[in-house]
């Protein structure tokens, strides 16, 4: 498939493009959701940590005030002990009970927090004044209460509570979230891959024809591959259909012009074939006439057949040129300089109708390896163009050269200058697709289309004051190069 | 302190405390019922120390159950947290019968009788324990100065007496002498102090730690037992002297001792890990008395 400098340029195809680019919006949006998730989470779960922590504490405090005020160590343990069992869903971790004084009555851990000691400073650090202290890192939250009677200071209560599960709920609501957003997503892409796919193939059926037109014959889209009713597209694909059909008709009506042309050609070759062999004819049945009523005479015998021969000879080589240059050869074979000279004998009668002169050079010596039948045709479309373009009364030039194996040919005629747009079609490789206008004459399209074949180079030039001079080179192609061989 | 004949009522076999009181508590309905000492349908009222598993409802509601059924009259259990509370209802009377402690029986000794004794181990003795940590050393209270010490209650013999006499036997005080005491109004919650490391050391009821020993090793086991005291009368159940001869107290009586009879008795003596209950005579607890003397002695 030809990809042309935009296909080059365009990178991704939109089919991806598009679904990548729905996938990132989601995963954008997920991330932007979840952290606000998680953030609401969090304030919940500390907001409720610490209703939980507080209503734990105050229950507590209110059992522990007389074991408290007796630093009744046995009564104070009993109670936290109870508490902790007691209150599971929150989770304490640690609770210690300290006197007036900061020395421990008795902590839910007595072989960490003995009685009578002084709990640690980096204990006591983490705790604020009545407010939930939260260490995310380490999964514990802290929490104190002062304990009081009639406003007097009693103690006060130290807790740790575990709050491990709700570090692990936001882990788990987190993977959830990202599990579940990005299924989210890569289920976006992948409806997006399929809906623009879907959307986008009648612009690829479309596509595809087309670049099958510009490379090979353009064919029309079937009606089973068109859009559903109702898409835009329908329009589109019957106006690709009928510029189809209007190519067609065009290459139909091309090619019939082309069979016109070549059978006027062929009329003109005829009518010149039968001049040719009419001039000869009128000498030649005097020749014969002299031989019926002087036989007996040596010389008017010896010049009627001399005359013969050079009558039948005429007419041989008139026939001879003719089959050679028409013949659809599939044998090729390589050009000699003789295949060029037998174009001024096909010539001739088109110079004499149009009154012309032609400067005939061939420096050909021996073979070239190209094919000659399409070089014959090409050499004798161009003179008979340069023949129509000349005005009676003026000349052609023909001249044939070789450098190495390359066949070089130039024409140049007298005639107003060969007009742009044929000009630029005879020059233009691709041109043989593009429409032709009738004005540029079948000729130039034979020309291209041999050139095409021969992969030769055609340049055109307008000389001035008037006339065009046409340069045609050919090179041996690879297949012809072994038939030579 | 040796055991007197008393013992030799103890029938063969494991008989637990809850069996006694199980047998007791049938032997007072049955006294109760044949003797109308009482007003016809009157509970017979029984009160528990928290001297082994107060706190066990089940246990509780199988002893009531028990005792209905020996005594064919309704049962009130009556629980209090300490042993003065016990022994005040008894010696006021508002407890027919109550399963108390050596202690409170010498300190009150005129105002209450012996009903019967707990057969533990062959007979109705049992020593007083000092504990300390697994990890402690020593084999002598003199090993336990300055700790941080739990007692049982004020009114035990084994869970406070025993320790204050050896105490007291040194001059010595035990405000002086630990660092810091406390009760804990039962002798599991002296094991448990000590195991979870609240007490350095603790005074309990040798028969409790070692059925606690059979029931919860991993317990005890955080636990050693730095010396055991001279066996001394088993906590006896008791009633009030007033009603001693009673028929109600003699049916009581009879029950009780014959409760390793008895299927229920059985059953609750196994808990127990008790043999059985025995008649037994106050000078049971003499070496308690003793004690106590040298405690009053101290001043």
């Amino acid at each position: 498939m030809r990809q042309g400098p935009a296909s080059l340029k365009k990178g991704l195809p939109i089919t991806v493009k598009v679904p990548a680019f729905v996938a990132l919006l989601v995963m954008l949006v997920s991330v932007i959701i979840s952290q606000r998730v998680l953030s609401r989470l969090e304030v919940t779960q500390e907001r409720q940590l610490t209703t939980l922590a507080t209503t734990y504490l105050d229950g507590l405090v209110n059992t522990l005030i007389p074991a408290v005020q007796r630093e009744d160590i046995w009564e104070v343990f009993e109670a936290v002990d109870r508490a902790h069992k007691l209150y599971v869903a929150i989770r304490p971790l640690e609770t210690v009970v300290t006197a007036a004084n900061g020395s421990i009555i008795a902590s839910s851990d007595p072989g960490k927090m003995a009685p009578l000691a002084k709990p640690p400073s980096e204990f006591l650090d983490k705790f604020a004044d009545t407010q939930l202290v939260i260490d995310n890192r380490n999964s514990i939250a802290y929490l104190r209460k002062d304990i009081r009677r009639q406003s007097r200071l009693l103690g006060a209560v130290y807790s740790t509570f575990d709050i491990s599960y709700l570090i692990r709920e936001r882990r788990e609501v987190l993977s959830t979230l990202v599990v579940t957003n990005t299924l989210l997503a890569l289920l976006f892409a992948a409806l997006g891959y399929w809906a623009i796919r879907r959307m986008v193939q009648p612009i690829r059926t479309l596509a595809e024809h087309l670049r099958s037109g510009i490379s090979d014959s353009a064919t029309k889209i079937p009606a089973e591959e068109f859009p559903g009713s109702g898409n835009e597209l329908i329009s589109l694909y019957e106006g690709y259909n009928a510029l189809v059909d209007a190519e067609n008709e065009r290459k139909e009506l091309a090619g019939t012009l082309h069979e016109e042309e070549r059978m006027a050609g062929l009329g003109r070759l005829a009518s010149g074939m039968a001049h040719e062999i009419n001039n000869p004819l009128g000498g030649m049945f005097n020749a014969l006439d002299t031989l019926e009523r002087y036989a007996d005479n040596a010389s008017a015998r010896n010049t009627s057949i001399s005359l013969l021969k050079r009558g039948l000879s005429n007419i041989r080589d008139v026939v001879r040129s003719t089959l050679l240059t028409y013949r659809t050869d599939d044998d090729p074979k390589p050009l000699t300089r003789g295949d060029l000279e037998d174009l001024r004998i096909l010539v001739k009668p088109e110079l004499r109708r149009r009154q012309l002169q032609l400067d005939w050079k061939n420096d050909l010596n021996g073979e070239l390896p190209v094919q000659r039948s399409e070089v014959r045709q090409i050499a004798l479309n161009l003179l008979l163009n340069a023949c129509t373009a000349s005005p009676p009364g003026t000349w052609i030039s023909f001249s044939a050269s070789h450098s190495g194996q390359a066949l070089h040919i130039e024409i140049i005629d007298c005639g107003p200058g060969m007009p742009d747009d044929a000009m630029r079609y005879l020059t233009t490789t691709d041109s043989i697709n593009a429409p032709m206008r009738v004005s540029a004459g079948l000729g130039l399209w034979m020309v291209r289309r041999l050139l095409n074949n021969l992969s030769g180079t055609i340049t055109v030039k307008n000389l001035d004051p008037r006339g065009a001079r046409v340069r045609v080179s050919i090179r041996p192609q690879p297949e012809s190069l072994q038939h030579v061989a | 302190m040796k055991p007197d004949k008393a013992e030799n009522h103890t029938l063969a076999g494991g008989i637990s405390r809850r069996d006694v009181l199980g047998g007791a508590a049938g032997a007072v309905l049955a006294l109760a019922t044949a003797s109308r000492a009482h007003a016809a349908g009157e509970e017979f009222r029984f009160g528990l120390t928290p001297v082994f598993r107060s706190d066990d409802l089940v246990l509780l509601d199988e002893l009531r159950t028990f005792l209905e059924a020996s005594l064919q009259q309704p049962v009130s259990l009556i629980t209090r947290r300490t042993y003065q509370e016990i022994t005040s209802l008894l010696v006021s009377g508002q407890c027919h019968a109550a399963w108390i402690c050596g202690y409170p029986f010498v300190q009150h000794r005129q105002q209450l009788a012996l009903v019967a004794v707990p057969v533990w181990q062959g007979q109705p003795l049992y020593r007083s324990y000092l504990i300390a940590a697994e990890h402690r050393q020593g084999n002598s209270i003199d090993d336990l100065r300055g700790d941080i010490h739990a007692f049982s209650d004020p009114n035990s013999n084994s869970g406070y007496l025993v320790t204050r006499t050896l105490l007291a036997r040194r001059h010595i005080r035990p405000e002086d002498f630990f660092r810091k005491s406390f009760f804990t109004y039962g002798h599991r919650n002296v094991i448990r102090s000590v195991a979870v490391g609240l007490a350095n050391s603790g005074s309990v009821d040798g028969y409790v730690w070692e059925v606690v020993a059979q029931q919860e090793p991993e317990l005890t086991a955080k636990t050693r037992v730095i010396s055991k005291s001279e066996l001394m009368g088993f906590p006896p159940i008791a009633c009030a002297t007033k009603l001693r001869d009673s028929a109600m107290i003699l049916k009581f009586k009879k029950a009780l001792i014959h409760a390793h009879s008895n299927p229920q008795a059985q059953k609750l003596l196994s808990t127990l890990r008790l043999d059985g209950l025995t008649s037994s005579p106050a000078s049971l607890f003499d070496s308690i008395a003793a004690e106590v003397e040298i405690v009053r002695g101290l001043g």
